[in-house]
Parts: C-alpha cells; structure tokens; sequence
C-alpha cells in the first residue's frame, strides 16, 4: 500500500536565475514529482499595446523593440511589414535583402542565447562563454550599422534607418567563417555530451497533437516533428530566393519531441540560416534604402494581420486602423506567450530538477509574455 | 487535482556499463577543450580600465551640438521634442538678437525617460542634437537625471564624426 502523502507548493521564481527573467512557477509537488504547474506572468508588463494607441506609427518602432529583446531586429521587420501591407508601399529589393540578412542575424544572435543559457541552465558553464562570444560578433555587426546593440529601431516603414556600414558584409563573411567550426565545436562540447543527453533526453516531451492544439509555433513545434516554418509555408520579404532546409526533430537520442529535440533543432537552424545569409550577401542589390519611407505615416481605414517567423515562432501583428496618425489597436501575438501554456503539460510527471531542464528547451522570453 | 500519473524514473531503454556511468571520457573530452583555449586570444575586455570605443554609428546619449561661438545651433522649433515617444524633451523658445532669432531658453532631456531611439536626431532640420558616443550614464537620484543645457551643450568639434556619419547615411 501507497503510504499518504501531503502536497507540498513550491515557488519557483520570480527572482531565479534559471526562470529567464522575472517568472514565478507555483509547482505543486507529490514529493519530488510535479503534479502541476501553475505559472505567474506580468511582472514585466509595460503596457506595449495600450502605450501604442497614444504613438504614431513610427514611433511604435523602437517599442516593438523591447518586446522580445533577444529577437528585436525580427520584432520591427514584423511590425514594418505588416504596415507595408496595410499602406500597400513596395518596399526597394536591398532593403528586402538587408532585411533578411538582419533577420537571419538575428536568429542566430537568438538561438545563441537560447542554447548558451541553456546549457548553463543544466550545469554546463563553458558553452555559455562560448555562445555569448559568438553572439558579441554579431552585436557588433548591428552596431556598426545602426548603432545600438540591443535595442535597433533599424527597420522602419517602408525602409531602413540608413544603409550599411561599408565593412559589413566583409565583417559578415569573416564571421561566417570563423562560426562554422564553433558551432561544431558547440556540437562537441554540449550536444553530444552524455551528461547533457542524460540530462534532457526523454525529458518533458511535447507530442506533436498537444504542440498543435495548445498553438505551439516555431522550432518547439518542429521538433515536435512537424514542417511548419512560415519563412517556406506563408513566405514574405525575399524568403522564397533562398535555398535552404526546415529542420525538423527526429527523435534521434530519445523520444521525438524530448527537450534534447529542441535544443538541436536550433543548432540545426544556425546552420541553415547561415545558408541564408550567405545567399543573401552574394545576390545584395544596389539601391536607396530610404526611398520608400512615406513622409507621413497615415494608413487608409482597415486592419490587418501579419505573421513572421521569429526565432521562436509565429510573431503576428494585429493592428487596426481608424484613418489617423495613432493606431486604433495593436495587437501582437506573441509566440513566447503562446508556448508558455503549454509548459505545465510538459511538466507533469516530472521531477523537480527537470522544471529547469524543460524551461530552457522552450525558450521562453519574459519580456514578450508580458509585453 | 486530477490523478497525474508519474512517469518512469528510469528513461534509459540500454543500461550504462560503469565506464559509461563515471562519465569520465565526457568530462576529459570537456576539459581538453577548456585546455586549448587557455592559449587561445582572449575575447574578453577588462572594462573599466580598456574602455570600450563605439564606432562612429553608435547612439550613446543624446547632446546638443555647441558652435564655436559657445550658443547652441538649436532654433527651438520643438520638433524633435514632438517626435519623441518617450516625452523626454522639454524645449522653452525665447526671441534672440542672432541670426537664428528663436533660441532654446529651457532645453531638458529627462534621461530616465530616453531610450536612445535617435528619432529627434533624424528629424530635427538643425543637425542641432545628436546621439554622442557617451554610453556612462549612471545617476545617484532622480534630479540629476534631467540633464539640462548645461550637460547637454557639447562642442561640434568632439562630434565631428557622428556628424560625418549622419551626412554619409541618414
Ligand atoms: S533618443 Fe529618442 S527617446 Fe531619447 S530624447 Fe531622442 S527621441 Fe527622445
Ligand atoms: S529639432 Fe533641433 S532645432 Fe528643433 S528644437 Fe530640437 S534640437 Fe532644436
């Protein structure tokens, strides 16, 4: 016979570095097995879309910035094209070009952190040196072209804020080359790790069913083993130029869908969007990138949505527009917020010590769950 | 509470044999690595004393450009206190017996509420202020955050690049 035992609540968060920002998780715990989870958001709420309503358009661009910090360049390319869409403004080819050069950056800038803190997360300090080594490159590649390293306001609509540096794309290729063998020195030293595969496979696996009913998006969706990548499926910008694979999990060291699925999946798309960006700075055409920004931002009476790929799933703008200079309503759907819900799923049935384990394989932003 | 029904501790579909278990070739293959990069460069800056160097494309802290004269080329026209998403700017007009005729009596950035976006830059039609590369920015209380003219004024000497950089780009 079972003995009786009490459940016990725990607080995880909000102030806990494996939390990713300010999270606070109430797990409910039958000795060290996790009955549930309960997360607690908004501690970082800023109020993003009702501060939007008193802004112009342009001037809602560099608070689409602090949405996702980790992913800022992605975050204006989505806001800029969905109201491209709405004004119906053509946008030159360079711009289309640096855009995707930007974006792809940016999701490798992404990821980086993603697997660096995660790594750490799981006890693995060195490769979080490393990823943030290579992330610095990049940092510097969007400084020398816009001048910020976090926060860009580089994307506007219509345009750019201004032309490349001169330097960027030799700067780009060098950091290409030199990325190639990190990133296989990252596969050496933490994918393959037994202790990291002991530490993640099987663990708090998403089945592809649940991944869709909860609207999971983006690479947790497709480790979950489904081909859904809206850069290929529902393609915008120049994405359709490009040669390049959607990565899908397979299972390959436990079940497909695990948190070690997820992880890789990620790795596997810094691969590919290297591909990206070196096709991308081969066919760069010449032209003004400032030369279809409106003057004023004044869109006709209509709404819109718009979805981009952002490196951690479908980033959708919803934005309504009454004829004036402010919008009437931006809403964003945020992909972090999204797979969030589905964490306490993934939760159930595990121990304690995997919470962090699953945690850092969604990659979650806590910035854009509470907007 | 519904019943949760507890996953098998034990996920492995292969047992580990002891040399597998004490995960020793793992933590050598690690600590190899570790080992080559001791002689490696070193990627990290010892900051406070190598100070970092922006380029010239950086946006430090807004600043208002001072002309060799000592006025400020600023002629209060308040647009880039109007273009400004976070209300940072404070601009107070007054009439001036130079050329310019408008002169900023008040002008306060609240560097609290900035957040370095270049916006009044771009419009202003001046080349009055621009973001400078000055990236120290910490205050001890809340006053000393409105930086007024007298910190804002910054000779157009020291910010002959980022003026460079505006003419070649913006
Ligand atoms: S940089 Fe942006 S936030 Fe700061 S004062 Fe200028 S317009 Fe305002
Ligand atoms: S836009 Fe330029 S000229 Fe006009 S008030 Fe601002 S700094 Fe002065």
């Amino acid at each position: 016979m079972a003995l009786k035992t009490e459940e016990m609540v725990l607080n995880m968060g909000p102030q806990h570095p494996s939390t990713h920002g300010v999270l606070r998780l109430e797990l409910q715990l039958e000795g060290e097995i996790i009955k549930d989870v309960i997360p607690h958001i908004g501690y970082l709420h800023r109020c993003f879309e009702k501060h939007s309503e008193a802004m112009t358009y342009p001037q809602v661009i560099p608070y689409t910035d602090r949405m996702d910090y980790l992913a800022s360049m992605y975050n204006e390319f989505g806001y800029a094209l969905a109201m491209e869409r709405l004004m119906g403004i053509e946008v030159p080819e360079r711009v289309e070009y640096i855009r995707v050069i930007m974006g792809e950056l940016q999701r490798i800038a992404s990821h980086l952190v993603a697997l660096g803190t995660y790594g750490a997360d799981i006890g693995a300090f060195t490769p979080f040196l490393f990823c943030f080594r290579d992330r610095e490159r990049i940092l510097h590649l969007f400084e020398i072209t816009c001048g910020a390293r976090l926060l860009y306001n580089y994307i506007w609509i219509g345009g750019l804020s201004n032309d490349l540096h001169p330097d960027f794309i030799r700067l780009t290729k060098e950091f290409i080359k030199d990325f190639k063998p990190n990133l296989k020195e990252l596969n050496d030293l933490l994918s393959f790790n037994a202790i990291f595969i002991e530490r993640t496979a099987d663990v708090g696996i998403l089945p592809l069913e649940t991944a869709i009913n909860y609207g999971v998006t983006g690479p947790n969706l497709r480790a979950s083993g489904m081909k859904w990548d809206l850069r290929k499926d529902d393609p915008y910008s120049v994405y359709n130029k490009f040669d390049y694979e959607i990565p899908v999990g397979s299972g390959e060291k436990g079940k497909i869908g695990d948190c070690w699925d997820r992880y890789f999946i990620r790795v596997r798309e810094m691969e590919e969007s290297l591909k990206i960006i070196e096709q991308a700075i081969e066919q760069i055409p010449d032209g003004d990138v400032k030369s279809a920004i409106p003057k004023r931002v004044k869109p006709p009476e209509g709404q819109i949505y718009t979805r981009v790929e952002n490196p951690r799933g479908e980033l959708g703008y919803f934005i309504i527009s009454d004829g004036s200079l402010n919008p009437s309503r931006v809403k964003v759907r945020a992909p972090s917020f999204v797979t969030m819900q589905v964490f306490p799923e993934l939760c159930k049935g595990f121990m304690v010590a995997d919470v962090v384990a699953i945690l850092g394989s969604i990659d979650i932003v806590l910035g854009e769950i509470d907007r | 509470m519904e019943e949760v029904e507890s996953k098998p501790v034990k996920r492995r579909t292969k047992d580990l044999n002891l040399w597998e278990k004490i995960y020793i070739p793992e933590i050598i293959k690690g600590l190899a690595l570790t080992f080559r990069n001791i002689f490696r460069p070193k990627f990290t800056m010892e900051y406070p004393e190598v100070k970092f160097e922006p380029p010239a494309s950086y946006r430090g802290r807004p600043v208002l450009v001072q002309e060799e004269s000592g006025v400020e080329r600023c002629v209060a026209c308040g647009l880039c206190s109007r273009v400004c998403p976070a209300l940072a700017i404070e601009v107070q007009a007054a009439e001036t017996e130079l050329e310019k005729e408008r002169f900023p009596e008040k002008f306060e950035i609240n560097m609290i509420r900035c957040i370095f976006c270049g916006f009044c830059e771009e419009v202003c039609p001046e080349e009055a202020i621009v973001m400078s590369k000055d990236y120290e920015l910490a205050f001890f209380n809340r006053e000393d955050a409105l930086y007024g003219k007298d910190k804002l004024l910054v000779p157009a000497s020291e910010l002959e690049d980022r003026i460079k950089f505006l003419r070649q780009y913006k």
